[in-house]
């Protein structure tokens, strides 16, 4: 069960990044036609990011101390003292960005030049903290196994 | 000629305020717990984690003065062009995140 709330979680993750990126290309190509579907693909960034967000909280809180114990017994203890400790709390700027995300796409896109740059510059780091996010994630779960395999 | 509107909707102004503001609020949290462990016993008595505090508190800045900011100004909201905005955004954001690292 714990294998499949991870994998749900990684999966939210990456269809969050992947439907920014969709987002960032929509705005560069705006118009009156794709505008609905830039509107309705942010507030799927917004969904996919809370999905993964709420899965993640119950995991952290219920069953990742085991893997904790895990990481800091074994070769790589930085992957919770420095990735963990630094993922918990840079999510939740990933968190307030994709909130923040369908709001500034309510703006007339197609015909508002500041708000398209306002949505890009915000898609533009839902991107860059949603890789980083991942990739701290792969390091943590490494951690795990490399703490299991060192026992 | 140029024919597009200028200026963005009083909503996107104060949430993307209320976002570079709980940002960094987020960052000063991060810091209070770690220099303090009354405050990080305090945020676990809270709610069983103080992660879990930690988040409602960031969520309820940036819910509370977006609102509040759209309030501003007789109901016009504050005001903001969207260079400025966005140099809030990813200060508040970079700072949030450098206090973080």
């Amino acid at each position: 069960m714990n294998e499949l709330i991870l994998m749900a979680h990684v999966l939210s993750g990456v269809a969050c990044v992947v439907t920014t990126v969709w987002v960032f290309v929509d705005v560069l190509n705006a118009s009156p036609s794709n505008q609905a579907r830039i509107r309705r693909m942010s507030c799927a960034v917004a969904v996919f990011m809370w999905l993964a967000f709420v899965i993640a909280g119950y995991w952290y809180v219920f069953d990742y101390p085991a893997d904790k114990a895990v990481i800091l017994k074994g070769p790589w203890p930085f992957a919770h003292r420095f990735f963990m400790e630094t993922k918990e709390h840079l999510v939740i700027l990933l968190l307030l960005l994709t909130t923040f995300l369908p709001i500034a796409a309510t703006n007339n896109l197609a015909a508002n030049k500041d708000a398209r740059r306002v949505v890009l510059w915000v898609a533009g780091l839902i991107i860059l903290l949603g890789l980083t996010a991942e990739g701290d994630g792969g390091i943590i779960a490494m951690g795990v196994k490399v703490g299991l395999l060192a026992r | 000629m140029n024919t597009e509107p200028a200026g963005l909707s009083k909503y996107t102004v104060s949430f993307g305020v209320a976002l570079a503001l709980a940002s960094v609020v987020n960052g000063l949290l991060v810091i209070a717990k770690e220099k303090s462990p009354a405050v990080q016993a305090a945020m676990q008595k809270l709610t069983g984690s103080h992660w879990v505090t930690h988040v409602v508190i960031v969520l309820a800045v940036f819910a509370l003065f977006g609102w509040l900011f759209a309030r501003a100004n007789g109901g016009q909201g504050i005001k903001m062009t969207a260079n400025h905005l966005i140099r809030a955004i990813v200060a508040g954001v970079a700072a949030g995140g450098l206090i973080i690292v």
